[in-house]
């Protein structure tokens, strides 16, 4: 798995897809510790600090509707990837989100070029997994698997990485074939 | 798949006539008069000749009224596929190249940016912000 690192990004989404246009291959993944303007759909920003993960992949040449399939199955991946590491409960959001009791834990924003055809898509995922606290205006709406466990997450974030990115490269063979 | 295609207009008369020429298979040219498709086929000679295109004898079946609007439609960027108009990155009057990104479209919950594949400077937008447009819907029309 080929992963490309940062201390600090504005977006892993935006940074992916100038890879992609300079003709990065397909699977290519790219992570930041923290993003300065990190956003889901519709630019709503996503707090991104330190201690959560915050990535991006490259995604093969696909037709729309299996990336639509892609992006959902992510969030079913995230949220798989969860439960089976740690004692939580969390919940899709579909298309986009995985949420624990009512709370955001974890994002999904697949972003595609399209001319006549599809160009280039690459798909982003935020999971607040070591973060501290979230401000006042999004501690309604946000959480992380660090606040919901009480305590540190003691598995790191490259692993929970190479568990998602494994689990959706072997979804995306199931349903473009 | 079409190989070429042009797209004009001639007078006759008082009256404006738009005129499609395409290759629509290998030997066999369609010109399209307002909404009436005529047929032309090279004989051994070279030359065109015209034929009916629907019959049986030429081989090819050309459905009636099938439409090659989008194929044909050169200067113009339509939506590769239904969905919501988020933002607007082209204005009127200005040079448009390939690769350029024109809009942001929501949908099925992903983010696509609309880009153009062909030059030209942009005549008309023909899309709002926040509207939804379906597949093949006209976006752009170009000079």
């Amino acid at each position: 798995m080929k992963i490309q690192k940062f201390k600090t990004l504005p977006s892993t989404n935006q940074k992916a897809k100038e890879l992609a246009k300079k003709g990065a291959k397909p699977w290519l993944v790219v992570v930041a510790e923290k993003q300065t303007s990190g956003y889901g759909k519709e630019k709503v920003p996503w707090f991104s600090p330190k201690g959560g993960l915050y990535f991006s992949i490259i995604l093969p040449k696909s037709k729309i509707e299996d990336l639509q399939t892609l992006t959902i199955l992510a969030a079913f991946i995230v949220a798989k990837t969860i439960k089976r590491n740690f004692p939580l409960e969390p919940l899709i959001k579909l298309p986009n989100d995985v949420l624990i009791g009512k709370k955001k834990v974890a994002g999904v924003l697949t972003e595609n070029i399209i001319g006549k055809d599809v160009k280039l898509s690459v798909i982003g995922i935020g999971l607040n997994t070591n973060v501290e606290k979230f401000s006042e205006e999004l501690e309604d709406m946000a959480t992380s698997l660090k606040i919901e466990l009480g305590r540190e997450v003691m598995v790191n974030n490259e692993k929970i990485l190479k568990k998602i990115v494994k689990e959706l490269k072997e979804q995306l063979k199931t349903i473009s074939e | 798949m079409l190989a070429w295609s042009m797209k004009t207009k001639i007078k006759i008369g008082e009256k404006v006539y738009r005129v499609e020429i395409s290759e629509i298979k290998e030997n066999l040219i369609k010109v399209r008069m307002d909404d009436k498709d005529y047929f032309f086929t090279k004989n051994n000679l070279g030359e065109l000749i015209p034929v009916d295109a629907r019959t049986k004898d030429f081989g090819v079946l050309v459905e009636e009224g099938e439409v090659l609007w989008e194929t044909l439609a050169e200067k113009e960027i339509r939506s590769p596929i239904a969905g919501i108009i988020s933002s607007i990155n082209v204005k009127p009057g200005k040079a448009l190249k390939p690769g350029q990104k024109v809009a942001t479209l929501i949908a099925m919950k992903m983010e696509n940016e609309i880009i153009s594949e062909i030059s030209g400077i942009i005549k008309e937008i023909k899309i709002k912000e926040n509207q939804s447009v379906d597949a093949g819907e006209v976006l752009i029309v170009l000079e």
